[in-house]
């Protein structure tokens, strides 16, 4: 007997690995971005107070800043940021307006349990330019969810809370359950912010989001338990080749 | 925060329906769910103002108009010669304290107190706490009640850093440590200040003589105390919140009011202590600008009938009441303005973004390693950093979910080991795994470095030509050499002999910094962009897999790809996985032999033998019916 010479024929399927599913989203979720004109940028997963929480508005007595939210580091010297923020103002420290950037990767936060990990993942982008608005705002929200969830997706605007744009918003799509489930939060980039940043907000206006990559791909690839993401268990992983 | 439907109905004009009064607090923002008549709210962090009846009220005016049912006490109360000193002005720049004494003790509560508890389900504790408790809840203004026999001295509110023990009126013990802001007689703390209070000068429903204290507390004196001493009280989640600054005497005379629907007091007295009066803040009045930040085209009479119905007051400048500490800004502004209007009635205006062009950046290496990897039939894992070991280079975090979680790993290898052990439970026998995360180390500073991990170990793979060799050194080193220099990668095997574990194959691991991985991986190929399947996930089963191999016997060369497309056509829902692992050409004989693998699994149970049979007559019956086709010794 000898092996059949046509063994690796394209019928016989070859043994494909896979990608993590939330790599698959995040990078899905940037190309949108990158296409619409937001440049991708990276920072360290290290932060400091400052680019975490100061330059963000996040005042120290706000309640994420405590020890029971954040994981501090080196006595208290460091942390590992809670959010991709701290990339944006890094990378608009080095910028001048017209602005779009897009920053995605694993942000930590100090709880642990079924609906929350230690560490997630982030996608955020920023456009700051003259003449912004919240309507400009709601506009791209609308594409951006638009490409993710199609073009008949139910949408609506809630108004919330975040130290570092103003006004704020976070934004509900409608399942096909019939219930609101938020998605993504949003808003005008707090004058603050710009002005930390060396941006004239006289003059300057920006845009800002944000959403969880986990959130998405429970919802897009119907996984309903976000701990599954980090089991390694290939019968998972190989769901998603 | 609860809030019972028929309350809020009260401080309303209008009487909405629930459904309506629903809709309309998520579209300002306020998040909650309805159970009943009772919601259940929770408030974003800056509205601290909205945490009572009548803050919610307030934020509702402009839709449903606002009643002020609540009904206090204007009588001219005496001065109260109260024996109390402020040291700590910044942190309570505002105190009143309120002393009376009642005829009786009271057993019965006038039906609206009553509710109180019984409807959202609190708890009573004593007539006077009882009161501050409901008063909180109407007004969103806490107020301590200590017994007046058990004030001996002079009350002094201080801030203060030592350890010392306290027992709080719930009778649990509290170390107290660090700086924290307290109210002390005698220097023994009485009162952790706008926490909770002292066991040792609480009330009863004995207390006739009580004094009642009502402060405003700085924010930031009192934020994280609650969590560092697991003291998850109202009057903390009000106060870290912010409270209305100049609402202390209303509240106090709202207390003489409810006492008085109870029984007789027999004296009262009353006193505020300003240390500062809150700030008044004023913005412009620039409708232009609030329409700029919106894109709208809002006229300045709606925009000033909006903030008026929010209490702002309008004169030359807008004046920002004194309980939306959340207000400095036009931007503030606007978002009110957005929020009357409803966000979902502001109309979308398209903007093309003006951005410059795109750089290739590091990401594009990242996404060829990726690549790469899958297409050679690694799956990509990723692991949290959480490690337990530790050396002088590792980064510690200082608070961690656990002691076992304390460091940031160091390499990647632990978790990814962990991961291989965890699948070889689960009886796979063919793993391949890879990682690209950062780590960290100290030296100096805290040095970032993108690592790329993989681990192998068993089969080869599934395919005729893998399926019988075993994954080794060798296999592995010809994978990375293809596109990684040998300088750049040190191939290690794993002795299994530490590990909790009974299989045998060889387990090899290599760690290699991104950096050191040559920009050309991205150059080798063009990259074939491989579109997202968002095909729905199937939940794993927890039930074990049963393994069936059969060998086709194909005589007649030319049916071969029938029977593979009628292999792989093969679906059943307690069917995991089918594969062709062997592929053999008898030469002699001119006959064919296929090797074929079927992986049961059910969700709902374990299979039996019997189904399992049952399963697989049928299976096959469509393809040993084929002509020239059998399975020997079947």
């Amino acid at each position: 007997m000898s092996p059949l010479d046509d063994k690796d024929s394209p019928i016989i399927l070859k043994d494909l690995g896979s990608l993590h599913p939330i790599n698959q989203i995040k990078d899905y979720i940037v190309k949108i971005l990158m296409d619409m004109g937001f440049k991708s940028v990276d920072g360290p997963e290290i932060e400091t107070e400052e680019f975490n929480f100061d330059m963000l508005n996040i005042k120290k007595s706000h309640p994420a800043r405590q020890m029971h939210d954040t994981f501090y580091v080196e006595n208290k010297a460091n942390l590992l940021r809670t959010h991709t923020s701290p990339v944006q103002i890094r990378s608009m420290l080095k910028s001048k307006p017209p602005i779009a950037f897009t920053s995605a990767g694993k942000v930590y936060r100090k709880d642990d349990d079924s609906t929350h990990l230690p560490m997630f993942h982030q996608i955020e982008g920023i456009y700051v330019d003259t003449n912004v608005t919240f309507a400009n705002l709601k506009d791209l929200i609308h594409k951006i969810i638009n490409e993710i969830f199609g073009r008949d997706i139910n949408i609506r605007f809630r108004p919330s809370y975040f130290p570092f744009t103003e006004p704020s918003a976070e934004v509900d799509i409608l399942s096909e359950s019939g219930k609101w489930l938020e998605i993504l939060g949003c808003g005008i980039v707090n004058p603050i912010v710009l002005h930390n940043c060396n941006i004239d907000p006289e003059k300057y206006s920006g845009l800002a989001f944000g959403l969880g990559v986990e959130r998405i791909a429970m919802l897009k690839y119907g996984v309903t338990d976000i701990r599954e993401f980090y089991k390694s268990n290939l019968d998972f992983l190989e769901q998603f080749k | 925060m609860k809030i019972v439907y028929q309350d809020l109905l009260r401080f309303l004009d209008k009487q909405p329906s629930k459904e309506s009064l629903s809709m309309k607090l998520f579209d300002l923002g306020h998040e909650h769910e309805l159970n009943g008549d009772i919601f259940n709210l929770e408030l974003t962090p800056n509205r601290g103002d909205c945490l009572s009846l009548n803050g919610l009220a307030r934020d509702l005016k402009h839709f449903f108009g606002k009643n002020d049912p609540i009904a206090i006490n204007n009588d001219d109360i005496e001065e109260l010669n109260f024996d109390f000193k402020n040291l700590s002005p910044e942190d309570c720049p505002k105190i009143s304290f309120l002393e009376m004494e009642i005829a009786e003790n009271i057993s019965e509560y006038k039906p609206y107190l009553e509710n109180y508890f019984s409807v959202i389900g609190n708890n009573k504790v004593n007539f006077f706490t009882d009161v501050s408790n409901y008063i909180s809840y109407e007004l969103g203004q806490p107020t301590h009640c200590y017994d007046k026999k058990y004030l001996d001295g002079t009350l002094v509110l201080e801030r203060i850093e030592r350890s010392e023990k306290f027992l709080t009126l719930l009778g649990s013990h509290i170390n107290l440590s660090g700086e924290n802001c307290v109210f002390t007689i005698d220097d023994e703390v009485i009162n952790l200040a706008g926490i909770m209070g002292g066991e040792k000068t609480s009330c009863s429903n004995e207390t006739k003589s009580v004094v009642v204290e009502c402060a405003f507390f700085n924010p930031e004196s009192i934020i994280g105390k609650s969590i560092k001493y697991n003291l998850n009280t109202d009057s903390a989640h009000k106060f870290e919140r912010g409270v209305d600054a100049s609402s202390q005497e209303r509240t106090l005379r709202r207390f003489i009011k409810v006492i008085e629907d109870h029984t007789t007091i027999k004296n009262m007295k009353i006193k505020t202590f300003t240390a500062k009066e809150p700030p008044k803040l004023t913005l412009n009045i620039d409708v232009k600008k609030i329409n700029s930040i919106l894109g709208t085209k809002i006229h300045e009479n709606d925009y000033l009938n909006f903030l008026k119905d929010l209490d702002f007051r309008i004169t030359d400048s807008i004046e920002v009441p004194t309980h939306r500490h959340d207000i400095a800004s036009q931007n503030d502004l606007a978002e009110e303005v957005a929020r009357m209007v409803g966000y979902n009635n502001i109309a979308s205006k398209p903007i093309e973004l003006i951005s410059k062009p795109q750089e290739k950046n590091d990401n594009s290496k990242i996404s060829f390693i990726e690549d790469y990897f899958r297409e050679n039939g690694f799956n990509q894992v990723i692991n949290f950093p959480f490690s337990s070991k530790n050396n002088a280079k590792t980064v510690t975090i200082d608070n961690p979910l656990d002691s076992n979680k304390s460091n940031l790993r160091l390499s990647l290898k632990d978790t990814l080991i962990e991961n291989l052990l965890y699948n070889e439970r689960r009886q796979k026998d063919s793993i391949k795994l890879f990682e690209i995360s950062n780590i960290y180390t100290k030296e100096n500073e805290i040095k970032q470095h993108r690592n790329l991990a993989a681990v192998i170990t068993g089969r080869k793979g599934n395919s005729p030509n893998n399926f019988s060799k075993k994954l080794d050194y060798e296999y592995f080193y010809n994978f990375l050499i293809k596109k990684i220099p040998s300088e750049a990668f040190e191939i290690i095997e794993i002795s299994r002999s530490n590990l909790d574990t009974k299989k045998k194959d060889k387990i090899f691991f290599v760690e290699i910094d991104v950096e050191k991985i040559p920009n050309e991986f991205s150059l080798i190929k063009d990259k074939e962009e491989k579109p997202i399947s968002f095909k729905k996930y199937e939940p794993i089963s927890e039930y074990p897999s049963s393994i069936r191999d059969f060998s086709f016997l194909i005589e007649d060369k030319s049916k071969v790809d029938d029977v593979i497309e009628a292999l792989q056509k093969i679906h059943d829902k307690d069917i995991k996985r089918t594969f062709i692992f062997d592929l053999y050409q008898d030469k002699k004989n001119k006959n064919l032999k296929i090797g074929f693998r079927i992986i049961f699994q059910s969700s709902t149970k374990t299979l039996s033998e019997e189904e399992i049979n049952k399963k697989i007559k049928s299976i096959l019956k469509p393809i040993i019916t084929l002509k020239s086709v059998s399975i020997p010794g079947m």
